[in-house]
Formats: structure tokens, C-alpha cells, sequence
């Protein structure tokens, strides 16, 4: 609970004061320092540090806690917080919790803190740990050399030696093709991909494994399966989060590039450079990385100033929390509001590397490669033609008044066309509306020469009902789109606007509509009348609704253009006009994919200052870009420019000597390869982290890490390669082996491989390659998995898949905290927090979308199809292939007669739903 | 805490096992042994001498994950029921009575703020509804809700609730998961994962969203954040079923066939794999779907509920379709704490709509809260009612929330009050409530909370603890920290305790 006003509470307490002046002088060691031992150090003290306050050493007591510092003011004792709360009535609030101070002990600390808190130096019984002195922090150590192409091997076993545990014999071959073509591509080995390694096996060739693994890591399908890995830490969606959640349309180039990345084997350290500064070489799409967190739109944000400062901050953060976990596994975003409980990072290290990236603004950017220019250049062109075409075939549409039944009004955009008239005056008068005070979002009028003379009119109106840029009359011709710019009646159903000109025009088009841009379709128009008036103010009618199909709300299809009720000679123009544009549509689509990607722009950075707890609203001293104090002394004074800010935090990130930045990646890369990284928390490697179980096989790998020039696959290479990695994971029936299961029946010291459900991607993933339904195409702009991309209301999956649905999950477009409907429960992270580890719970929801969903459904006939294909008619050449494609092996003879009947009576497809079912499908062995 | 690389060491418990599935496990004679009893305590032993353990939470059985678990005290509710009133409720209209405003009605508030949320500030503007006094406390409650009125004996107010944001979005994110930002877990996830479910064949955290549509920050009110998806809520409402019953076009013969050739295939998996727990779970989570697939249509077949019933909850009327839908839901919420469901929320007010489909009153509240507090009135003070006369209350903590309230004066322009996340009232009645309680005050117009100020955390503080949950140790290692439902906040507010 806050306490507001601490001074203004105590004040009953003054009579104690003076009563104690008249005493010897309170001695810290003789008389208060007992108090606090007796009451106050089991929660404030060595272990614990509640709202992280120490009383036991004098400079943390001092400086105070979380909430309150300093809480001992010398010479104030009624000021001081620390005397407040062993006073207060309020019993929430009372220190010590358990029961309130003796009348002796209250009045020796008040007395003692009264005349200046004396606390001399050297006395305390205990001393200020050093926070530094943490292994993750120290440079990486160097060990006695191993036996080459053993080192992975010598190390594990060593302390498999130690441990006294067992190692399990090598798992059988094909075992060992599933595990690592799930392991580098997340998709199960082919039948042809099998026989040609076993047939590589039979030839005694001693290369086999190296080639298979080659292979792998040369498919395409390694970098969409390593990728998502990296957007599962960084949380990549393709919408904005929150509230309105609305589509991020440009974010997909980033994950691209992690692909690309990936595939070409980027070496880490310019992988950690392109995303933070990509914009220096060329790399523009990397640099999405800063800006994958949810971030509330403007619109979103209040128009109030706190509001709008406290956004701004929640969106630094979440950069700056992104940088600390992805490559240095540290949760700096701790000292936000105060220093880190447990790491040396404090609240002003903090504001410091918020410096850093204090210039990062989410948005869109153009990419800035050649083609990307050129296209651009070639867009702007391709816009200006059509723009001129658009302008011609406006003037197509039916006339109103001429007998011809027009279409119904719409939301966005509606066209009334009328004969020309000479009209100094337009008055646009709403007789009805779908819903409440109608809103007109832009009123056009355009002359017989096709130019719109709205924006000079002046313009009146019925009424207005106001909301300060959004709803305002003078949005009504301002040649601004859209709900956030228009016009809203102050009556209910009804209301006008009118447009007076400075002269006569020849007008013979008025064009308006509610919402251009899409989102809103209450408040339309229904019925409408369109006036206008000459010089001398005779008014006349020049198109109304009552030549238009009655508005249905049901009605969804809204040509974009029709010739209905045009000439004869106007069909034939319009429909060339058509002609010449619809290439130009085409053509502006695809030059305009991937020219522009959501990856932050760059400004001159904000002024940071320390926060006191946080509060934007409570800045302190202002900070400068510098990185964690415990870790280097890298410092740019407060002119650096943006760009240089970020360039200097990323080289001394990528740098060799940075003793987390490599030991963090390779124990991610470990943890893929066997589930748990040799630190069991990914992006904490600080004092709050497990420690590893291996720390010198680390060190070694993060070592062999930049000997290799930061090369990812090569670490794969002797990850797999291992004698380790290729245990198994079935536990044989002997003395030794259950030692070690009651020993370590995790396997964390890898005596067995340990096995693992598969993720939800590649679950998916993995049943359309075996169903044959696989479609590689690779990149670009993510297929739907609901029916709609982003937005306020409930999203309704798509349930049968095609054409680019049946591309792998990666490329799905990714809407934030919307669980996918099948493979959600498969804990598929949501993206609202970053992900280091996926979860593997089991759960019946699970196994309901797994058995019962149309995607299993269409996957099983389409397998069952494949099947047919590649076996033909016979019931046992049909199992054992299915078996073979499914799960890499043919059925036993028990399987067959089990199995046969079954599909004999209840369908092929009855088999493949429980292949797809089932632990051995499920399962990396 | 629970970590799924550990789970090798929760086998599933048998007696929750086909007599297939048992007969396998006890095949594997040295494993349970082992694993059960001896592999975790060596296990811990050896990880603990060498730092290498995390912090502890709730053991969870994979093949049982909503097994019911022990709080960490006795607890006074078993089940909640959460009323989430989407879109902000004004505390003005409805539970905080403020005369100050009738007199100050129209007139500008002097030192006021001169731009909120969505723009500039109007005048000030008196309650839109009348008050009078209720029941025995006498408390003034609005003639808007007139049956949650008479209720107003039993309901624990606090009236003094702060929030830290004044946007929707991040603000349903704060009262959900504790933090503004997305992808926290839930309070019905973090419920569940403490304590799990008296009823298996049910999902153990249901949401139902309102007839309208999804509440503002949709699926981040009921995720499972970084907690196992076991525990995010399930959607389901009395229109919308659990999706994925059945499979769809598949008779039942073939269905059966299936089912059973995948058991067989799976037993015979285990049996050539012995010592792999997650195994095992998978094959219990396959029957468990087997049962829901049962259990689910049935607890949404209201056609066994008597007319008097749909009555008093409004389900039948004809006049007022949201109503009614809304009052299903209702009913719906109130068969599955019947049958030991955990956590229901129950949601009324549907996503942003300018304060048509929710309580976002902005441009005309009076005109939009009579069309919504007609939809919420009568059905949530039957389910109280109903509740209370099955006995149920004494078991089941019933809360109303929203997301923030609304500011004094009306925004300029308009007959509609803008957001204020600096006071405002949400309440609780049921299970270890104390009954007809007012906790803390706003000012006199009710504007900002100046009496025991709360900010949600405690509200959030104030569930766990009725639920036998210490706020403070219920954790999650989530990336480097102790993850909890009130982050380093939160006290329990005793005031509203029984």
C-alpha cells in the first residue's frame, strides 16, 4: 500500500523526541543494531531483501528500498519511512509484520535515527556480496585440449564419470535419420531419404552421417525450421497486439530474413549486428528484430500528455528487453523500476540502454537494397497511370434520375453522376441511416474537367457532434480519408452539410462516402437527397436514394465496377479503360510486396532520464547510451547520433569478449538439438538462472563458436555428429541403466538421448509432408489462418486448406494471442511474451483438435490417397507403406494383422487419423 | 514450478490409466518404482547440490493436469464465477453514489484535467440514473441494475481500485494477467495451475464470451501466457460449443475403429519404450477427450432446465435477444460450477463498438447503458440467486470487475464519460465475502480514490487469497524471473473478507 504522506502520519509521535534527547546518545553497535537482528533481518537482511531493503550493511540501509528511499533520513526520525512503519496503526502496513515493536525499541530507533543514525564504518557483521563475481559474467575459460572431432563426446562423458551414470548403447540408425531430420528441418525423413541411407550403411560408407547431415543442412527446409526458433525468442507476430490488434502488413520481410539468415549460415555476429543496425549495410528488413513487440497505435494512445509519454516508454522497453534476453540472456527490463534484485544491473544501467535505442520509432521503413529503389521509383509510375484511369472511369457510372436502378449505397464509397449543372451551392441532406448520427467521412463535388472543387468550399452544416480530431465538420472536405477525419450529425438519422464555392462551377459528380478506409460501416447514409443551387439560389434536385436498391445490411457483394445501366457507347470505353488497367493492378502488387518492411524508423533520440520507479512522470537525472556498468564501461556522450548509438551497442554485443553473447547462442543451439540447453534457462544467465551442468563443454562450444567465425551450422555439425547425440533413448533392461534412471531419469547429463513431442509447427508441418500435401513455397506474405488478418472481434479459423494454406506454419500469418485453433494447444507461443523455451504439456483439448479436426480429416484422405498411389490396392502393401512414410520403419507382422482388418472395414484414411495420432508419429525418438 | 523437461519423473499415477494402459505401467515394475519415488528424489537431490534445481510450484501429473492440487491454505472458495464487464462500467451510474455531482451538474470542474483520453473535457454531469438506499445497509445503489440492487446486502465493494493504464486494451490486459502488457498468464490460468479442477471430463477454466462477440483484448483475457497451454481458458458459450467434439462427417463405427487402433498402436509403442512418462500422459489425455466429448454437449443442453428458471434468469425473453442469449450464458456458468468447473469468466460487453456493443459510454452514456444494463441486470443477479438457493455460494466467490471507470464530466461534446483508471468500484459476494461491505472511497465527485487507495493488484491479491492462495508464493520462472499474477505488488484486501 502507498503511503502518501508518511510525515503527516508520525506526527503523534514528536512527544517521543524530546523525551529522548536528554538520554546517553543510542550506540548503533550496543543498542539499535540488536533490534534490527531480532525483527527486521529475516526479511531485510542477507537472504531476503523485501521490496529489496537491507538493513544488516550500512550503505545498502542507507541508500534504502524499492519504495520508499532513503528510508532512514539521519536527523528526521518523524520523516523517516522506517520509523512510520513501526508506528502505523494500519496493520497492512505495520513493521515487523508479526507484532509491533516494544515501546523501548520504538524509541531507541527514533532516538538513534533523531540524532543523525550514527552507523560506523566497519562494524557490520557481514559484507556486500559482489554481484560481478558470477560465472556467466567472467571471460570464457580456456581447457585442456580433447581428442578432435571427441571434444562433445570427452566432455559429457567425463561427467557421466563423475555422476556415476551409464551410458545407453547407440540408437539403431533410423532412429537416429528421424531424430536429426526433425532436429535440422522439422519434417520426418522421406522413404527415399531412408532406403538411400541404409543402403549407404550396407556399403560400409564411413561418410554417410556426415552426408546426411550435409544434406540437411543445406535444405531450404533447415533455415524455416531453425527460424522459427529465433522469432519464437524475439516474438514475432504479423499484428500490432492489444486491444485493436490490427494487422502488421509489412512484418513478414523480417521473418524472411531469418530465414535467409539461417540458410546461408549468416555468421552470428553480423546475424546480431544486421538486426539491431541493419540500416548501415543494406540490411533494412533485419532490423524488424527491434520492433516485434505488441505497441499500441496512436489512435490507441491517450490524447493526455502522461498517457502519450507512458506509451512511448512501454515501447522502448519492450526493445531494450528484447535486446537483453535474445543475445545476452539477461532480464535488464527488472530495473525498470528499480535496481535488479539478484543481477549488477541497476535502474540507471537501465535508462542507459534505453539511450541506446531512444531514437527507434515503431513503423514501417523502405527497404533501401537497389531493386528496392528502382521498384519504388517504378510504383510511383505505375500509381500515376492508374490514378488517370481511376479518374476516367469514375465518370462511369449509371445516372442518377435516369430510370436505371443504381446500387445500393455502401460505407465506403458512393458516386452520384447527374447531368451537368451550373452550381455555386451543393447541400448533401441525409433523410436516414443504418445506424445513430450519421458520419460523412469526405464530400467531393467534381466539375465536368473531373476536378474535385470541395476542398475550396466553405462549408456549414446542420449540426456537429464533436470529438476533437476524429469527428469534426471541417474533416468533411480536408481531402482526408477515413473515420478518424470526418463529419458526425448531431441529430440522430438525419442531417446536412452544405458546400458553397467562391464562383459557379459546371459540376456533374458528387462522390461520398462513411468510411473509405473500411472499418466502419454504422452510420451510413441511407437516404439522401443531393441539391444543388445556382447564383441566384434557385435549388434544384440532382440525385437522390430513391433510385438506389434498398439497403440490406446482409448484402456483402460490392462490385468494385459495373457497367450496369451505362450507354452502350460508355460499356464499350469503360470496359477498354478496364482493359488497360487491370495489368497495372497486377503489376503495382507485385513490385510493391516486400519494398517496404515493418522495422522501425530512426529519429533524433529522446532525452532518457532515470525514472524513479518507472514513472514517466517522475524523471530524474538524464542518462546517457552506456552499457551494463558490471559488464563493460562502453560510453557515447549525449550528442551521439542515432544511428551511431545503435551501431556501438551492437558491436559491443557481437564482440568476442563479451563473455554472454556467444555462450547464450550456443546453449540455444544445444537446446534445440537436445531440448534442454546445459543452462536450463535460456535467457537468464544471470544469478537467478541454473547454473550449467556442463560449464567447461560451454565454454568450449562458445570458443569453437568464434573459432569457426560465428558459424551456426558448424555448431549443428558437432551437435549431431556426437557419439552423444546419437545415444538412445530407449531404456534396456540392465543393473547400470536403472542406476542411472534413479540417478538422472531426465537425462539432463545426456547418459540417453532424451526424447520430445514435437512442436506445434512441426506437427503440422510433418502431417502435410506425409499426406503429400506439402507445398515448399517459400517467403513472402503469410497465408490466412483465420478470416481475417488482425482487428477487434473474434477471429474465425479457416478449417479446410489449400493452395498457400498447405505451406508450412512458418509462413502462416501470425496473429498475436490468437491460439491456432488445432495446433495452439500444442503450446504454440502467442507472441505477447518472448519464448525461450516451448513448453510440451499434454492436455484432452490436445487430443480433441488432433482427432477430430477437419485439418486431421483432409490430411487423412489425402495421405490415404498418396498411399493408394504408391502401393496400390492390396491391404498389407497399403499399411506397410504408410507405415514407411509415417514413420520412417515397415510394420511388424503383429502390426499387419492388427492393422488390416481395420482398414479393410473402416476406410485407408481410418489408419492415417491414428498414424497422425499417435506417440511413435508424435515423438522425436 | 513446473518444467516439462522434468516431466520423465511424473508418470502418470495408474489408477488414472485404462486397465491397458495400467497393465503396461505394471509391467514396467522397477520404473514406477524408481520413477515415482526414488528418480525424483535423487534427482533433486543431485540438482540441488549442484544449483542446477529452479524454484518449486504446484507438481503437476501430465497425464492428469487438472487434477485437483492443494492450495497453499485452507481455502475459503472452491470455484469462481468472474462477471467481466468489458469496456469500462462508469462507477457513477451504478455503485458509487456521489449527490456532490447532482449539485455540480453543468458546471466546469475547477483545476480539472483539460484533455483525458479522447480529448477535451466537457462539464461536469450528474449521475444518469436515480439512486436510493438498499436493504438493511442502506447503501445507494442506481436504479440502473435494479435486481443486482437488491442484491446489494450481500456484495463486499471497494470502491477505491486504480489502474495503470487508461486504455482499453492494455488496461483488460492489467485486470486479467496483472500486467499491461500482452501475454501474461491469466488469473483463471494461474488459478488452474495452482489448484487444478474437481471435474475431469471438463475443461477445469472456462470463458464465455459475450452473445455480442469477444471482450477488448479477446484471448490475452483468458491465455495461459508463458504458463502450459493446459491452462488457458476454454471458450464456450451457449451458442458456441468446445470446437473439435466430434470429427466431422465420420460415423461412429468408424469412429470407434480409429479410437481403438490408435490405442492398440500406442500401447504397443509404450511397451517397446518403457521409462517415458509423456508417453504414457498422452495415452490418459486421448480417454480424458473421450469423456469431454460426452460431458461438453451435455452441460450445454439447457433443455433440461425448468421454465421457472429460464425465467428468472430472463433466457426466455423474447423481447430482448442479447438479454436472453446473455442469460444462457449465465445459466451455463452455473451448470459447469455445478459440476466442480474451477474457473468460469464470464463476459458481458463485446469489443470496441464506440460504446455500442459494451460499456464504453463515451458519446451517450445513458442511452447506451440502458440497452446494456438491461442485457446484464436480471441474468447475473439470477445466477446469484440461483446459486445462493443451491447452496453453491457457500463454495463459489462470485466477482464483478471492469476494466477501469469513467471521469465526472462528461467530454466535450457529448453526453458520454471518457476513461478514469484512478478510481473505481468493482465488487465481490460468495465464498469467504464478507457481505455488505463499502472498502475505500473516491472524492467527492467521484473522480480519484483518496480513502485506502487499491490498485488492482490487491482485488487480484484479494481472489488467491479466498482461493487458499498466497499471491506472493504462487510463481512461474518465466526468462529469468519469479513470475506472479501481482508482479512485486499486492496486498489482500482483509476489509472484504468474510
Amino acid at each position: 500500500m502507498p503511503v502518501t504522506h508518511p510525515a503527516l502520519r508520525i506526527a503523534a509521535l514528536t512527544w517521543l523526541v524530546p523525551a529522548c534527547l536528554s538520554a546517553a546518545p543510542v550506540d548503533f553497535v550496543r543498542d539499535v543494531r540488536p533490534i534490527l537482528q531480532k525483527h527486521c533481518y529475516e526479511c531485510h537482511g542477507e537472504k531476503k531483501q523485501k521490496s529489496g531493503l537491507r538493513l544488516d550493511i550500512k550503505s545498502e540501509a542507507l541508500k534504502g528500498g524499492d519504495n520508499h528511499s532513503p528510508d532512514i533520513i539521519p536527523g528526521k526520525a518523524k520523516d523517516s519511512p522506517l520509523i512510520h512503519f513501526i508506528i502505523t496503526d494500519d496493520e497492512d502496513e505495520l513493521m515487523p509484520p508479526k507484532g509491533k515493536l516494544s515501546a523501548p525499541e520504538i524509541e531507541t530507533l527514533t532516538t538513534w535515527i533523531q540524532e543523525g543514525a550514527a552507523w560506523p564504518e566497519g562494524v557490520d557483521l557481514t559484507q556486500l556480496e559482489d554481484r560481478r563475481n558470477h560465472w556467466s559474467f567472467k571471460p570464457l575459460q580456456a581447457t585442456a585440449p580433447k581428442p578432435k572431432g571427441e571434444e562433445i563426446d570427452t566432455f559429457i562423458d567425463a561427467k557421466l564419470n563423475e555422476k556415476g551414470l551409464h551410458r545407453s548403447p547407440p540408437a539403431d540408425r533410423i532412429t537416429w535419420l528421424r531424430r536429426v531430420t526433425f532436429d535440422l528441418t522439422g519434417l520426418p525423413p522421406t522413404p527415399d531419404e531412408v532406403t538411400a541411407f541404409e543402403s549407404g550403411i550396407r556399403n560400409r560408407d564411413s561418410g554417410i552421417y556426415a552426408a546426411v547431415v550435409d544434406r540437411l543442412l543445406q535444405s531450404p527446409r533447415y533455415g524455416e525450421r531453425w527460424a522459427q526458433h529465433w522469432l519464437d525468442v524475439v516474438r514475432y507476430a504479423d499484428t500490432h497486439g492489444f486491444e485493436v490488434n490490427t494487422e502488421r502488413p509489412n512484418a513478414w520481410p523480417y521473418r524472411d530474413y531469418v530465414i535467409r539468415a539461417f540458410n546461408d549460415d549468416t555468421p552470428y555476429d553480423r546475424f546480431i549486428k544486421e538486426q539491431i543496425v541493419g540500416d548501415l549495410t543494406q540490411q533494412d528488413a533485419a532490423t524488424g528484430f527491434l520492433v516485434t513487440a505488441s505497441v499500441l497505435l496512436p489512435g490507441q494512445i491517450g490524447k493526455d500528455e502522461p498517457s502519450k509519454r507512458l506509451a512511448r516508454q512501454d515501447s522502448i522497453d519492450e526493445i531494450v528487453v528484447n535486446i537483453g534476453q535474445t543475445f545476452l540472456g539477461l532480464s535488464i527490463g527488472c530495473a525498470r523500476c528499480h535496481d535488479h534484485k539478484f543481477d549488477p544491473i541497476t535502474a540507471k544501467d537501465y535508462y542507459s540502454m534505453q539511450a541506446f535505442v531512444a531514437g527507434v520509432q515503431y513503423g514501417d521503413r523502405n527497404l533501401q537494397t537497389p531493386e528496392a529503389i528502382a521498384a519504388r521509383e517504378e510504383m510511383k509510375q505505375v500509381k500515376f497511370q492508374i490514378a488517370e484511369l481511376d479518374k476516367q472511369l469514375a465518370r462511369f457510372v449509371p445516372m442518377a434520375k435516369s430510370g436505371v436502378k443504381r446500387i445500393m449505397v455502401s460505407a465506403r464509397e458512393n458516386r452520384d453522376r447527374f447531368m451537368p449543372v451550373k452550381a455555386k451551392r451543393v447541400r448533401f441532406t441525409i433523410r436516414d441511416t443504418n445506424s445513430l448520427e450519421p458520419c460523412i467521412d469526405e464530400l467531393e463535388v467534381f466539375t465536368t474537367a473531373g476536378d474535385n472543387i470541395a476542398h475550396d468550399a466553405a462549408v456549414t452544416a446542420s449540426g456537429e457532434k464533436v470529438t476533437t480530431d476524429r469527428h469534426e465538420l471541417r474533416f468533411v472536405n480536408d481531402g482526408n480519408y477515413g473515420n478518424s477525419r470526418s463529419w458526425m450529425s448531431s441529430e440522430k438519422g438525419k442531417g446536412w452539410v452544405m458546400l458553397e464555392f467562391k464562383e459557379e462551377h459546371d459540376i456533374e459528380r458528387v462522390v461520398w462516402g462513411r468510411d473509405r478506409q473500411g472499418k466502419y460501416t454504422d452510420r451510413l447514409a441511407t437516404s439522401y437527397v443531393i441539391e444543388t443551387a445556382d447564383i441566384s439560389g434557385t435549388w434544384q434536385v440532382v440525385a437522390d436514394s430513391d433510385d438506389r436498391q434498398r439497403f440490406d445490411t446482409r448484402d456483402r457483394t460490392q462490385p468494385a465496377f459495373s457497367t450496369q445501366g451505362l450507354h452502350k457507347n460508355e460499356v464499350a470505353e469503360a470496359k477498354r479503360l478496364m482493359a488497360q488497367k487491370a495489368p497495372l493492378d497486377d503489376k503495382l502488387q507485385k513490385i510493391g510486396a516486400g519494398q517496404i518492411v515493418f522495422a522501425g524508423t530512426f529519429r533524433t533520440p529522446d532525452d532518457i532520464h532515470l525514472l524513479n520507479r518507472g514513472d514517466p512522470e517522475q524523471p530524474k537525472e538524464p542518462v546517457v547510451p552506456a552499457v551494463l556498468s558490471a559488464l563493460g564501461d562502453l560510453k557515447l556522450p549525449k550528442e551521439a547520433a542515432e544511428q551511431d548509438r545503435r551501431k556501438a551497442l551492437a558491436e559491443w554485443i557481437a564482440s568476442p569478449q563479451n563473455p554472454l553473447t556467444t555462450r547464450v547462442m550456443v546453449n540455444r543451439i544445444w537446446q534445440g538439438h537436445f531440448g534442454t540447453g546445459l543452462v536450463e534457462t535460456p535467457s537468464d544467465f544471470g544469478r537467478m538462472g541454473v547454473k550449467p551442468t556442463h560449464p567447461e563443454l560451454l565454454d568450449w562450444l562458445a570458443t569453437e563458436f568464434i573459432r569457426s567465425g560465428w558459424s551456426v551450422k558448424h555448431m549443428h555439425r558437432l551437435i549431431v555428429l556426437s557419439d552423444t547425440y546419437r545415444r538412445t533413448s530407449f531404456l534396456a533392461r540392465s543393473n547400470e541403466l536403472e542406476n542411472s534412471f534413479d540417478i538422472d531419469s531426465e537425462s539432463r547429463f545426456l547418459w540417453r538421448f532424451p526424447t520430445r513431442r514435437l512442436e506445434a509447427e512441426t506437427i503440422r508441418d510433418s502431417m502435410l509432408a506425409v499426406s503429400g500435401q506439402l507445398n515448399v513455397k517459400m517467403y513472402g506474405r503469410g497465408y490466412n489462418l483465420f478470416d481475417k488478418r488482425g482487428g477487434l472481434s473474434g477471429f474465425e479459423p479457416v478449417e479446410s486448406f489449400t493452395g498457400d494454406g498447405l505451406r508450412r506454419m512458418i509462413y502462416a500469418h501470425k496473429v498475436r494471442r490468437e491460439p491456432e485453433a488445432i495446433f495452439g494447444a500444442f503450446d504454440c507461443p502467442d507472441a505477447g511474451q518472448s519464448t525461450a523455451i516451448r513448453r510440451a504439456s499434454t492436455t484432452p483439448i490436445q487430443a480433441l483438435n488432433l482427432f477430430n479436426s477437419r485439418f486431421t480429416l483432409d490430411a487423412s484422405e489425402a495421405f490415404a490417397a498418396r498411399v493408394k498411389k504408391e502401393a496400390g490396392n492390396d491391404f498389407t502393401a497399403q499399411v506397410t507403406r504408410a507405415y514407411q512414410i509415417a514413420l520412417s520403419r515397415s510394420p511388424t507382422t503383429d502390426e499387419l494383422q492388427d492393422t488390416v482388418p481395420t482398414i479393410r472395414d473402416h476406410g485407408l484414411a481410418t489408419l492415417c487419423r491414428a498414424l497422425f495420432n499417435s506417440n511413435e508419429f508424435l515423438f522425436i525418438p | 514450478m513446473w518444467r516439462l523437461m522434468h516431466d520423465a519423473l511424473m508418470i502418470p499415477h495408474p489408477e488414472h490409466l485404462s486397465t491397458a494402459g495400467r497393465q503396461l505401467l505394471d509391467r514396467r515394475g522397477f520404473l514406477t518404482q524408481s520413477a515415482t519415488a526414488l528418480g525424483s528424489i535423487a534427482l533433486t537431490r543431485l540438482l540441488a547440490a549442484d544449483g542446477m534445481l529452479g524454484s518449486k510450484g504446484p507438481v503437476i501429473d501430465p497425464a492428469r493436469p487438472y487434477a485437483p492440487r492443494q492450495p497453499h491454505f485452507p481455502a475459503k472458495a472452491k470455484n469462481v464465477v468472474v462477471i467481466f464487464c468489458a469496456g469500462a462500467v462508469s462507477q457513477l451510474e451504478t455503485w458509487d453514489y456521489k449527490p456532490e455531482l447532482i449539485k455540480w451538474d453543468n458546471k466546469p470542474l475547477p483545476g480539472g484535467p483539460a484533455v483525458t483520453f479522447q480529448g477535451p473535457s466537457g462539464n461536469l454531469a450528474r449521475p444518469q440514473y436515480p439512486f436510493r438506499p438498499r436493504g438493511q445497509t442502506g447503501k445507494w445503489v442506481s436504479d440502473m441494475i435494479p435486481h443486482l440492487a437488491e442484491l446489494t446486502d450481500d456484495f463486499a465493494f471497494v470502491h477505491s481500485l486504480t489502474s495503470k493504464s487508461n486504455t482499453h486494451g492494455p488496461a483488460e490486459n492489467f485486470l486479467s494477467t496483472g500486467f499491461v502488457l500482452d501475454g501474461f498468464p491469466s488469473l483463471g490460468a494461474w488459478t488452474t495451475y495452482a489448484l487444478g479442477s474437481e471435474n475431469q471430463d471438463l475443461p477445469s477454466y472456462v470463458s464465455i464470451p459475450d452473445p455480442r462477440g469477444v471482450p477488448q483484448n479477446g484471448a490475452n483475457n483468458w491465455g495461459p501466457g508463458f504458463l502450459p497451454a493446459a491452462f488457458q481458458g476454454t471458450t464456450m458459450s451457449s451458442k458456441n460449443p468446445v470446437r473439435h467434439l466430434a470429427a466431422p462427417g465420420v460415423s461412429a463405427q468408424t469412429d470407434q475403429a480409429a479410437r481403438s487402433l490408435l490405442q492398440r498402436m500406442n500401447a504397443r509403442h509404450l511397451e517397446a519404450n518403457p521409462g517415458d512418462g509423456k508417453l504414457a500422459a498422452r495415452i490418459a489425455s486421448y480417454e480424458l477427450a473421450a469423456r469431454m466429448q460426452l460431458s461438453v454437449p451435455e452441460i450445454n443442453d439447457l433443455s433440461t432446465e425448468p421454465a421457472h428458471i429460464l425465467k428468472l434468469y430472463g433466457a426466455d425473453d423474447t423481447q430482448n435477444k442479447d438479454k436472453a442469449a446473455f442469460a444462457k450464458n449465465c445459466i451455463l456458468a452455473r451448470r459447469l460450477i455445478e459440476r466442480g468447473v474451477r474457473f468460469v469468466q464470464l463476459f458481458n460487453g463485446a469489443y470496441a463498438s464506440g460504446g455500442k456493443l459494451n460499456w464504453d459510454g463515451h458519446s451517450d452514456l445513458k442511452e447506451q447503458y440502458d440497452v446494456h444494463a438491461s442485457i446484464l441486470d436480471q441474468p447475473a443477479a439470477a445466477l446469484i440467486r440461483d446459486l445462493k438457493q443451491r447452496g453453491l455460494l457457500q463454495d463459489t466467490l462470485v466477482v464483478w470487475c471492469t476494466e477501469f471507470g469513467r471521469m465526472p464530466f462528461f467530454q466535450k461534446g457529448a453526453k458520454g464519460r471518457d476513461h478514469n483508471p484512478d478510481g473505481f468500484t468493482c465488487w465481490m459476494t460468495g465464498a469467504g465475502v464478507k457481505s455488505g461491505v463499502s472498502c475505500g472511497e473516491t472524492d467527492e465527485l467521484g473522480q480519484k480514490a483518496v480513502k485506502d487507495i487499491h490498485p488492482l493488484y490487491d482485488f487480484n491479491a484479494t481472489i488467491l487469497h479466498l482461493l487458499g492462495l498466497d499471491h506472493e508464493r504462487l510463481t512461474f520462472e518465466h526468462n529469468g524471473v519469479q513470475r506472479r499474477l501481482t508482479n512485486v505488488e499486492g496486498h489482500v484486501i482483509r476489509e472484504m473478507l468474510a
